[in-house]
């Protein structure tokens, strides 16, 4: 999916600050990941395609803790996601030391998208070429949001981000019910990912993350491991 | 506990001879034009021992405003990370900001890192920032937990300076607590003897120290687990009244009644309604 945003391009000299032109700012489509609500939790998962086996794959992740009880995922352009994550979790303490408590899912998108807005309206500066997608638990209730690089964000039951994210959505409208499982969901959500894989998926070019009422956690690839065998 | 700032407490203990050093001291320096310094009050008693297994925190549970109890069942005991736990003495606002700031920055810290923080991390954090503030946080703290590199145990001080050592005490009862210690401490003693002996250095600045009281809180932190005893032993229970100031019916004899009826006459009657609107 391309995302684009228009912005003003700023050209500044010393003696006058020209507002050069309207500018069309186009980001690469991005990996494809989807997340699904489920009743007793939230499944995120991507696919993690690396250019070459000569990656050290566990080194960088995309599926990121953000607190105990809040994760999030991307679609775009890492180095801005890795910012935006610093950004999220510096926010979700500050809530803590003001309020003495878990900041809510909803608190927390609310101030990551305020964030986004802001790099639409300020000089100087090019929007985020990420959508997020921010996963938690607060108040015995699973949440699902997206962000967008324009700063609105939206909650999901279930959705799918990235190159195929028309086929991603098609499939889950087809699977989705309130009444899943977070076992299912896990599932639900590999099969998914599958549809739109290209070559084999195996548990190290893929990440799941998971919500409960336990918190936010990333699956260890032998994990993932598990849940790939039972749809082999 | 809470200290008003600006007042200052005079440390008179009743042992002769500490008292009888002080004076003569007192009246050396007054002789050359210096006065001495009058001693800050922590009213805590606050303590850490490191045994076989981890750590073991003790607190006693009395925050004061002068001489008045402010709080009988505080705690004294602070959460910095799942694993790390601290002790505050001092000025309660300070030890509960500094604890939950440094708390806070230690989990962006974990984030960042992906790993399991560190107490010598929370440790640097604490010390930085208390020196920044040139000794104006009252905060006396004693930090401990357990790590990738086992337990460890430290003492922090106001201005900033730190000690790592397998047992500590801080706040005005500190010295009650430090004598227990100094009499049975042995390196990698069992849980129990250690929660034992981290008990009775708290209950000797309970009953010794009249700025400690209440009950003794515990925090047993171990690799595996935490144990966040509050209270660990209820010392100072409040007692029922066994005696009763009430007096039952029929105490005092009646020896004679006689009843005089007052006829009254009703001379004016007003009403007044009361506007309900």
């Amino acid at each position: 999916m391309d995302t684009f945003c228009t912005v003003y391009c700023y050209a500044v000299s010393r003696s006058s600050p020209d507002i050069c032109s309207l500018t069309r700012i186009y980001y690469d489509a991005g990996c494809d990941d989807l997340s699904f609500s489920a009743s007793n939790g939230v499944v995120l998962a991507t696919e993690k395609k690396q250019k070459s086996i000569l990656y050290d794959e566990q080194s960088v992740h995309k599926v990121e803790p953000i607190t105990k009880h809040i994760g999030m995922v991307y679609s775009g352009m890492g180095p801005d996601y890795r910012v935006l994550v610093r950004r999220a979790r510096k926010l979700a303490q500050q809530y803590f030391l003001v309020y003495q408590e878990p900041i809510p899912t909803g608190q927390l998108v609310q101030r990551v998208a305020s964030v986004m807005q802001e790099y639409t309206q300020s000089g100087g500066v090019r929007p985020f070429g990420v959508s997020l997608l921010i996963a938690g638990w607060d108040e015995d209730q699973p949440y699902l949001f997206q962000s967008d690089p324009s700063g609105a964000y939206f909650a999901w039951k279930a959705t799918a981000m990235g190159k195929n994210y028309v086929n991603g959505k098609t499939f889950l409208e087809k699977r989705y019910n309130n009444d899943l499982e977070l076992e299912d969901a896990i599932h639900t959500a590999i099969l998914t990912l599958k549809e739109s894989f290209e070559g084999q998926m195996t548990e190290e070019n893929i990440e799941v993350g998971i919500c409960n009422e336990a918190g936010f956690k990333r699956l260890t690839p032998a994990e993932v491991k598990d849940y790939l065998a039972a749809i082999a | 506990m809470n200290e008003h700032k600006g007042h200052k407490y005079i440390f008179q203990i009743v042992s002769g001879s500490i008292l009888s050093w002080n004076a003569v001291l007192e009246g050396e320096a007054n002789k050359v034009g210096y006065s001495l310094p009058a001693a800050r009050k922590t009213g805590t008693t606050i303590c850490g021992v490191v045994f076989k297994d981890g750590v073991i925190l003790g607190a006693d549970t009395r925050a004061t405003e002068g001489m008045i109890v402010a709080d009988k069942n505080c705690s004294k005991i602070h959460y910095i990370s799942p694993n790390i736990y601290c002790c505050g003495a001092g000025t309660a606002a300070d030890t509960e900001m500094t604890t939950q700031i440094i708390s806070s920055n230690l989990e962006l810290h974990a984030l960042s890192t992906g790993r399991v923080p560190r107490v010598a991390t929370a440790n640097r954090m604490l010390k930085q920032m208390l020196f920044r503030y040139q000794g104006y946080i009252g905060a006396a703290l004693v930090l401990g937990g357990v790590d990738c590199n086992g337990p460890h145990l430290y003492s922090i001080y106001p201005h900033g300076s730190t000690d790592k050592l397998p047992y500590v005490t801080m706040g005005s009862g500190s010295l009650a607590a430090m004598a227990v210690f100094e009499d049975r401490y042995k390196p990698d003693m069992e849980e129990e003897d250690a929660k034992r002996l981290v008990r009775d250095a708290i209950a000797a600045g309970i009953f010794n120290d009249l700025g400690s009281g209440s009950n003794i809180d515990l925090c047993v932190i171990t690799k595996g687990k935490l144990d966040y005893i509050r209270p660990h032993d209820e010392a100072n229970k409040k007692g029922v009244r066994t005696g009763d100031y009430k007096y039952k019916r029929g105490t005092t004899s009646v020896l004679t009644k006689s009843v005089t009826a007052l006829n009254l006459e009703v001379v004016e009657e007003t009403v007044l309604t009361m506007d309900t609107s």
